[in-house]
This record gives C-alpha cells, structure tokens and sequence, in this order.
C-alpha cells in the first residue's frame, strides 16, 4: 500500500504546473481531510502492537511527500519569478531620459587653471572694480596725462577721470595702499580696451600678479614664471625672457613661449618667428613704491599680467577671439 | 619703424645676415615683428619701437643700438656743409620757450626745386619706409628725419611775410582767449586752441609745430628761396595738440615722445648738404637760438643694488662696459673705493632718469637669457583669508550648482544700451535706469552703458541661439552690474548671477510635464540650500517684462535679492522668437546679499533616535490662497512634535467647487526623546488640521 501512495503520489506531483495546483496537491495528501491526515488518524484503529511500526511508516511518508513538496514549491517559485521577469521586459536599446549637463565657458575654465596654480604658489587672490578711476589706471602706474604709453591701450571714458580700467593693475596699487609687503597676490577680472577684430574684443580678462618682499630679485621673477609655464604649457616648453617696457615695472620683460602650433618652425600665429608672446612683467617700478608709500631701498618685487583669451586660444585652437563672447552653445558645449 | 637693411649697413659694419641681427634686437628689446625681403635683396625690418625709446625712431638710432649691443662702432653720415656765403636775412624769435626749447634754420637761395629730381635710390628708400617721394627739398627733409630721427621743415621763403619768423602760442602772440587757424599741407583749414604751439610770420601763423606746415609757405616747383627749420619743442604739448586735431605725422610722433636736443644741427646740416646736392643753391647763413643749454642729470647707481635687484654678481667693470657702449658717460665715483657710480646720459636717452632705468639698461644689454631663474625664498605670513578667495569659493559654489542642473555658462560684453532698458519696461525711478553709467566714447550705439542687469545678454543669446536651432537652452552667467550714484565717485559694482531656461515641447519618449518655472525655482533653492542659506522665499513680482502670472521676487530674511519668472508674452513679442514656442524663464540674483547671508559656522545636529510618524491630510481653499500660507500655518502651529511639512499634491476640477483647489499636504512627527503613540499623534494632528483650516478659511476634504 505504501509504494503504491508514494507511486500514486509522485505521479499527481508530476502532473503539477503551478502553484494552485501545487496547493490543491497539498491539500489533498495533507489536508485536514487529506490522505496522509486520515491514515494518521486511523492509527487509532489498529492494535496497540502494530501501531509503533505502522506509525513509522506512514510519518516516513509523510516526511516523503513533505520534502517532494518543498522541491517542487522552489522550483515552481523560481519559474514563476522567470515569468514575472519576462514580462516586465523593455527595449534597452532604447536611449535613456536625457540628464542636461552644464558646460563651464572656456575663459572661466582657463582662468581657474591659471588661477589655481597660483594659489598652489600660495598667491592669494584679490578683486578690484572694473569701473575705475583715471589715478588707479594710470597716474598712479607712472602713466602720466599727454604721455605716449598711454597709446598703449585705447580706452573707455565715463568722464574726464573715470574710465573702464584697460588692465588689472590698479588693484596692485589699490592693494598695496591697504597692506605691507610681505604681498603675493593674483587678480584675475575683466579689463577693457576700445578696439574689436578678430584678436580683440571690447572687454576681455586679464590676470595680474604681484609679489613684494625683502630681497626679491629679477631672477626670481623668472623663476616664478617659469614655473608657472611649465605647468601650464608643460615642461618641455621652451620659454625666453626679452625687455620690454611698460611705465609700472623698470626693468620690464615680455615672456615668450615656443609656439606650441607649429612647434617653432613659424606659422601664422607666431607671424613666423616661431615664438609667441604669453605675458608682460617686470620687477616694480620705484615710482610706483613711492605712490603708495613703500620703502624702495627695504622692498622690490615684480608684477606680471597675461591675457587670459591668448592663452585660451593657444590652447585650445581657436582663431576669432569673438567667439568666446558669441555663448553659441555648440561653441559653448566642446569645452 | 621700418628698417632698410642696406641703410642700416652704413652706418655699422655688421657681418651677421639680417635674421640674427632681428633676434639680437628683440632680445634686447627692440622686438622685430617682421623681415620682409625686397627684389633686389634688400631686406626690411619691422622693428616694434615701444613709447620710451624714441632715440629708436632712425636708421641711426637702430645703429647706435646694435652697436652696444655688438660693441662695435656705429658712424654718422656726411654733413659737412661749406661756409655760409652770406646774411640770413630773417628775424627769428621764440616767444615761448617753454614749449620751444631751441630752434636753429638755415636759408638756401636759388635752388631749383623739381619734382621727379630725386635720385632712384633715395626715391626707394623713402618708399621702403612708407613714405612718398614729392619733391627733391621735401624728400631730402624727409630722408633725413628717416636717417637721423629728426623732423624738419622746409619752408617757401618767398612767402613768409615780413621776414619773420616767430615760435608762439596765439595767446601768446595775440593775447588771451586768442584763437587762430591755419590751413595744413594736406589742404584741411584747422581751428587752433590757443595754446597749441604754433610757426608765425610776421602776420600768421605758417604751421602747426611740429605737427604739419602750412600750405601757404609750402615748397613747391615755384619755390626759390627755403627756410629749413630743426627745432626741438616740448613734446607733451606736441601730444596734446596732435590729439586735439586728431592729426598724427611722422613728425608728430616723434616729438611727442622726444627728440634729440644734440642731433637738431646735424640734421639740419645733413639735411642742407643733401638739398644742395641734389637742387643746388646758395647756404646764405644760419640761425640757432638756444636758451637754455640742455644739461643731462646725473644718476647715481649703485652696482651692489644693480646685482641685488637682478640676482647677479657683475663686477663694476663689467657694469661700466655695458653703459659705456650705450654712450653713458660715466663719471668718478666721488669716493673710488666705494661702488656707487655717477652716470651722464646722452642727450638721446631722456628715458633714463632713475637708478631703476639705468638697472634696467644693464640688464638688457647683459641679456635676460643669460639672468638664471630662481624660485624667491617666500616670507610665511598668516593672513587672514583674502576677500578675494572668499568670493571666489562663493561664486564657485553657485556655478557648481548651476552646472550640475544643466546650465551652461555663458559671458557676455559688460555693456548695453537704452535699448535693452525699454524692452524690459524698466521705470525711470529703478535704479536700473537711474543708475546708469554713460561710456563717452562707446564702439557702438547700442553698448553706451556699463550692465545694470545681466538679463537682456541673456535674451541676445537665446535668441542667437534659437535661430541656430536649438530647441532646449539653459544658459547662465556670473558678471557685475555697475550702478551710479549721480556723483564723481566710482559707481557701486555688484556680482548678479542670472540665468535663462527654454524648452520647445517637442515629442519626446519620457514624458515630463514640470512647469518651466518650478524647474527654474528649483534650481534656484538648490543655489540657496547648497550654500546653507534657508531662510529664503518667494512672493509674487511685479517685475514689468515677467509674466504677472508666472513670476516672483526672492527673498532672504526681508531684503529683495532677486526675482524669477517667464518672460511676459508682450515682450517675447517683439523678439526673434516665434510666438507658439515656448516662453523662456529667466532668474536673476544679487550675489553681494547672497554672500552677507552665509553663516560660515557648521554645527552638528545628532540623528533623530526615536521613529516618527506622518500623516496626509487633503484641505479645500479659495482657489487664489498661495499654497505657501498653508505652509506657514502648519509651521507656526506651537506643537515641538511637527518635525517637518510638505505639500505633495495640488487640484482642480473634477469634486472641486468653481473657484477652489485642493491641497494635499503631510506632516511628519517626531519626539526627541521617546516613540510617539498613535492616538496622541491623532490628537494632535485633528488639532493642526482645525487651526489650518481656521487661518485659511478652508475645509477638511472628505
Ligand atoms: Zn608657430
């Protein structure tokens, strides 16, 4: 009798497809009225000698068909979590939802790097009004009224003694009439110069630096930017140092850099010398000590300021300055 | 400058080809821009002369140059000139030496003045230089100002009156207030200021100085008889009357940064040997009236500063070489042993008056290449943070937050013009309008006035980029504004951050139905939170340009700091952009408020410990109640228990009366200190939801 249960038993098991049918199964063999239940209970009726071996077996088969149940229950649940899975299926080769993303303009990124390597220097950074007056622009930098250097940059009047600053060097001044040296300080902002084709632009940004202290000397100067060129441009660059003038600084340099486009061979950008120019410098003029009231013989220090579009455009290749200002967003989005 | 190779070789007897004498020039700071090489294989540089180096301004200038440079002599050319044969017979007679320092001429009677007299080479060598033939007196002048660096004049003898000249100003010769006017050679009748410096004859003036003659006195096919005038003239006055006129001239420019006080008499003399070469004549006699003879100053240096300041060890001799080879003259030290020098400039170099300049000279003949680099030994200093830094974490932090929402920054010119103020139907008593800063002498029209606000920059470049095709921008920009006080003092500047979303509805797979302004308004908390700045808020706006409907001022705390919203149909009008299209949101906020509001200090709150518990609860009220009253009800509610509140849901329509809306909002709370119980928390929030319906008029939604 029992093989024929276990035998009846796993055929009905075989026969089951889903779960209801698994429960019905169940139902029937374990159920309170089920097959394994009234066997159970007709142990009752048997004599009290055989009930020991008789009881053995049919809880050996209860076991039995408990354990066949169990299988089978993890094998139905894992099928239907395939069916599930199935159909919650999608096209993932579809796109997915665009995420906009926001795109930093050339100039700000340029003059973060640039930034940012100075004030790994331990420059700090100092800001100025881009309105400014005709003392902080010019007087005040050894650029008198009725002088020749002031054809040096073409400017933008308010008034007789209010122009748009044409550089960032009044804050120098500005800075050094509120401090004592010792001073290492950046100023990255925007100048203006009344001029536009397609190297210039009516407004364009400027970085200006200054250090002051006991016992700085021109070759430090050098040394400073030297460094800086090799990070920015890469240590290979080759970089030369030639006199120049500009009224603020005495002796005053202009620094080139080999250019990085054709790599000194001459092209158009380098107008064929193969070298381009990337900075203005030049250890402090006294004059400009005497202004705001340093002590020449106790202090030097150098300046220096480069056009942060120039470099921008070496950079990055791009050969209409105006571009950067145009914010065409296909422009606007390769950077 | 343009320099004729086969010129310059004259005067220097150089080996090297021209290529290596430019990178000798430039690194000793006479940068050449360019070499351009002729058909009979002269070549000519283009050597970029900076303001302070006029002596740099002539053939012999660039010689003398190179000759310190190579420390090799340089030569002038032949001058000489034969005797006078005879009176001047002119009255010369300078009545401002202020403003004329010397002035020296010499007649020449009986020359034959032609104009294609001038021989080929010298005919080349002006056309090298830019500068054209015209006659044989006027092109050997100009050839001489080419050579020597000095201008001269040439004027018809015949025709200045009363055989007198005079140097003046009209005030000076007519009295104040006088003015005057004098047609130039280029046939333009000029008004003159009345203290522009000017050549008169007995009656009128002859020509501005050292700006341009006068046509009357011209030299021309006619003339017999010249006047040739070499004076030296006080150049800024020079500058302040060529501007005046806006009138450059070769001359003109170089008395305007200075001439050679010394090489006026060559000049005239060469000038002179020239003109009777090549016109022939009679020197009748000569003038030279000099009142005050030129004194170079005395410098004195010091080779220990020269070799602190450039981080060089130089002996005193070798300083001594480079200055002399520059024609320094270089004096005893007034005690032998010591390292001062005393140095005379030449009279050429009016550029170097200071122990800074004359450093400067040394280095640039000893080179800058051959100066070593070093890094300085930097002075530690605790400063407290730079002003600058601060703003700049600020400003970051806003772009940051900017960029990560997609926005895209833009920059933009600091102008606009009255133009961009209508449009946005900006009042006259806003200080957007009142404010404004006037450029006297803008590129355009349009770009007259320094921003008030960053937003009509924005709208331009919508625009241009709309018409490129872009159907979605989100643009943003970080600039100052410039606001006037109506005094003399510099106007107030303040950083705005502002920015501008668009979004055409196009058919799209992933539907997204947010109203444009709640992504903007998002946006905008995000900027505030992520600087930790809270107490922030929003009420309608009355900005003119923005949609009555769809627009609101930003506060924080009670201090207006911007304003948010779509931009009203009636503007958008009179844009390039097609009406059906979506109307772009704008946003634009004051900086300087944000940054006063920053609380730096970060004070760690522990997490709660206890579980909370949160209800929903759904209110009817007028429909025109703004859904942030129900916010502020909930909050003010003296309960320590509501930890938070918010609205998550917002209806009309369907079993909502005309005229009313729905509000759905849920309340979390939360006790520090122990588990809240289900029926207190029922209490309590029957309680919130009567003192909410109460302020607000509303009712429970059943
Ligand atoms: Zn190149």
């Amino acid at each position: 009798m029992t093989k024929d249960l276990k035998r009846v038993f796993l055929e009905e098991l075989r026969s089951v497809k889903s779960m209801t049918d698994l429960s019905h199964l169940r139902v029937k063999y374990l159920g309170r009225k089920g097959i394994i239940t009234l066997e159970l209970r007709s142990l009752s009726s048997i004599s009290p000698a055989d009930r020991p071996a008789a009881g053995k077996k049919i809880t050996s088969i209860k076991q039995f068909i408990e354990a066949e149940f169990a299988v089978v229950e993890s094998i139905l649940k894992r099928e239907e979590l395939q069916r599930e899975l199935q159909a919650n299926c999608i096209d993932v080769t579809l796109s997915g939802k665009f995420v906009p993303f926001g795109r930093q303009h050339p100039i700000s990124r340029m003059l973060s790097e640039i930034t940012d390597i100075f004030v790994t220097m331990g420059f700090g950074i100092e800001e100025g009004p881009e309105v400014e007056s005709d003392y902080y622009n010019f007087e005040s930098l050894n650029i008198p009224k009725d002088h020749p250097a002031r054809d040096m940059q073409d400017t933008f009047y308010i008034n007789d003694d209010m122009v748009l600053r044409t550089h960032t060097s009044p804050v120098q001044v500005r800075v050094m009439e509120k401090a004592r040296p010792p001073l290492m300080i950046i100023v990255p902002g925007k100048v203006y110069r009344r001029d536009a084709d397609i190297t210039h632009t009516p407004m364009f940004h400027q970085i200006e630096g200054l250090m002051v202290d006991r016992g700085i000397t021109f070759s430090n100067l050098k040394g400073v930017l030297e460094a800086f060129l090799y990070h920015l441009f890469g240590p290979d660059t080759p970089v030369r140092f030639r006199p120049s003038f500009f009224p603020f600084t005495e002796p005053s340099a202009e620094v080139d850099i080999g250019c990085i486009l054709c790599g000194g061979d001459g092209c158009n950008v380098c107008k064929g010398s193969g070298w381009v120019e990337i900075l203005g410098a030049g250890m402090v003029n006294p004059v400009v000590f005497e202004n705001v009231g340093y002590d020449t013989e106790e202090f030097s220090g150098f300046a220096f300021g480069m056009g942060v579009e120039r470099i921008a455009m070496l950079k990055y290749s791009i050969d209409d300055i105006r571009l950067f200002f145009e914010n065409d967003i296909r422009f606007l989005r390769q950077f | 400058m343009l320099v004729p190779f086969q010129w310059l070789k004259e005067f220097i007897d150089i080996t090297d080809h021209a290529q290596e004498v430019a990178r000798r020039l430039t690194m000793a700071g006479l940068e050449v821009d360019a070499l351009v090489k002729h058909m009979d294989g002269d070549i000519v540089m283009e050597v970029n002369v900076t303001p302070n180096r006029p002596d740099c301004l002539s053939i012999i200038g660039i010689a003398r140059e190179l000759s310190a440079i190579y420390k090799i002599p340089y030569r002038f050319p032949e001058h000489s000139v034969a005797a006078s044969a005879g009176e001047l017979g002119l009255n010369v007679d300078i009545l401002d030496t202020n403003l004329c320092h010397r002035y020296a001429g010499r007649v020449i009677r009986g020359l034959k003045v032609e104009a294609r007299r001038t021989p080929e080479w010298m005919q080349n060598r002006l056309q090298r230089c830019g500068i054209r033939s015209i006659n044989n007196v006027v092109d050997a002048t100009n050839y001489v100002l080419l050579e020597l660096g000095h201008p001269l004049h040439a004027f018809d003898l015949q025709r200045l009156k009363g055989s007198n000249i005079r140097v003046g100003t009209p005030e000076g010769i007519k009295g104040q207030w006088a003015m005057a006017s004098i047609e130039t050679l280029d046939g333009v009748e000029r008004e003159i200021s009345g203290d522009d410096l000017l050549i008169w004859d007995a009656e009128d003036p002859v020509a501005i100085a050292g700006v341009m003659g006068g046509l009357d006195t011209e030299v021309n096919n006619s003339t017999v008889d010249i006047f040739i005038e070499s004076a030296h003239f006080h150049p800024p006055s020079i500058r302040r009357t060529s501007k005046r006129l806006g009138l450059k001239t070769e001359s003109s420019y170089r008395f305007e940064r200075g001439t050679d006080i010394k090489m006026l008499k060559k000049a005239l003399d060469r000038a002179t040997f020239l003109i009777r070469e090549m016109a022939g004549g009679v020197i009748c006699g000569k003038v030279d009236i000099y009142p005050k003879n030129y004194r170079p100053a005395e410098i004195e240096v010091r080779c220990e500063k020269i070799n602190k300041l450039l981080g060089l060890a130089l002996s005193s001799q070798e300083i001594v070489s480079c200055l002399k080879g520059l024609g320094f003259e270089i004096k005893d030290a007034p005690d032998k042993l010591s390292d001062r020098l005393i140095i005379k400039t030449p009279a050429y170099r009016r550029d170097v008056e200071r122990e800074a300049d004359v450093i400067e000279e040394v280095a640039r003949i000893y080179g800058y290449d051959k100066i070593s680099a070093s890094l300085p030994m930097a002075t530690l200093s605790i400063d407290k943070q730079k002003e600058g830094d601060k703003r700049r974490s600020v400003k970051d932090e806003i772009s940051g937050s900017l960029l990560k929402s997609g926005f895209t920054e833009a920059i933009n010119y600091s102008f606009m013009g009255i133009q961009d103020i209508d449009l946005l139907g900006i009042g006259a008593d806003d200080s957007r309008r009142a404010g404004l800063i006037q450029i006297m002498n803008p590129l355009r029209v349009e770009d007259s006035f320094m921003k008030t606000t960053i937003i009509p920059s924005l709208i331009k470049n919508l625009v241009h980029n709309v018409l490129h095709g872009s159907r979605e921008l989100r643009l943003f920009e970080i600039s100052k504004v410039f606001i006037g006080n109506g005094s003399s003092r510099l106007p107030e500047e303040r950083e705005h951050v502002a920015a501008i979303y668009y979004k055409e509805r196009v058919k799209s797979l992933y539907r997204d139905d947010t109203d444009d302004f709640y992504i903007v308004k998002g946006v905008a908390e995000a900027v505030f939170n992520n600087l930790k700045i809270y107490d922030y808020s929003f009420r309608r706006s009355s900005e003119a340009y923005l949609h009555p409907g769809r627009s609101a001022d930003i506060f924080i705390g009670n201090d207006k700091i911007g304003y948010l919203g779509a931009i009203s149909p009636a503007v958008l009008g009179s844009l390039n952009i097609k009406r059906h299209k979506a109307s772009p949101v704008v946003v634009e906020i004051d900086i300087e408020s944000v940054i006063s509001s920053i609380t730096e200090e970060i004070k760690y709150k522990p997490m709660p410990r206890f579980p909370c518990i949160e209800r929903d609860t759904a209110i009817v009220v007028d429909s025109s109640l703004e859904s942030s009253m129900v916010i502020k009800w909930l909050k003010l509610y003296p309960s320590e228990l509501i930890e938070d509140v918010y609205i998550f849901d917002l209806y009309y329509g369907k079993n909502i009366p005309e005229g009313k809306k729905g509000i759905a909002f849920n309340v979390r709370y939360r006790a520090s200190d122990r588990t809240l119980r289900d029926d207190e928390i029922d209490e309590l929030h029957s309680l919130l939801v009567d003192y909410v319906i109460g302020k607000t008029g509303g009712e429970l939604r059943q």
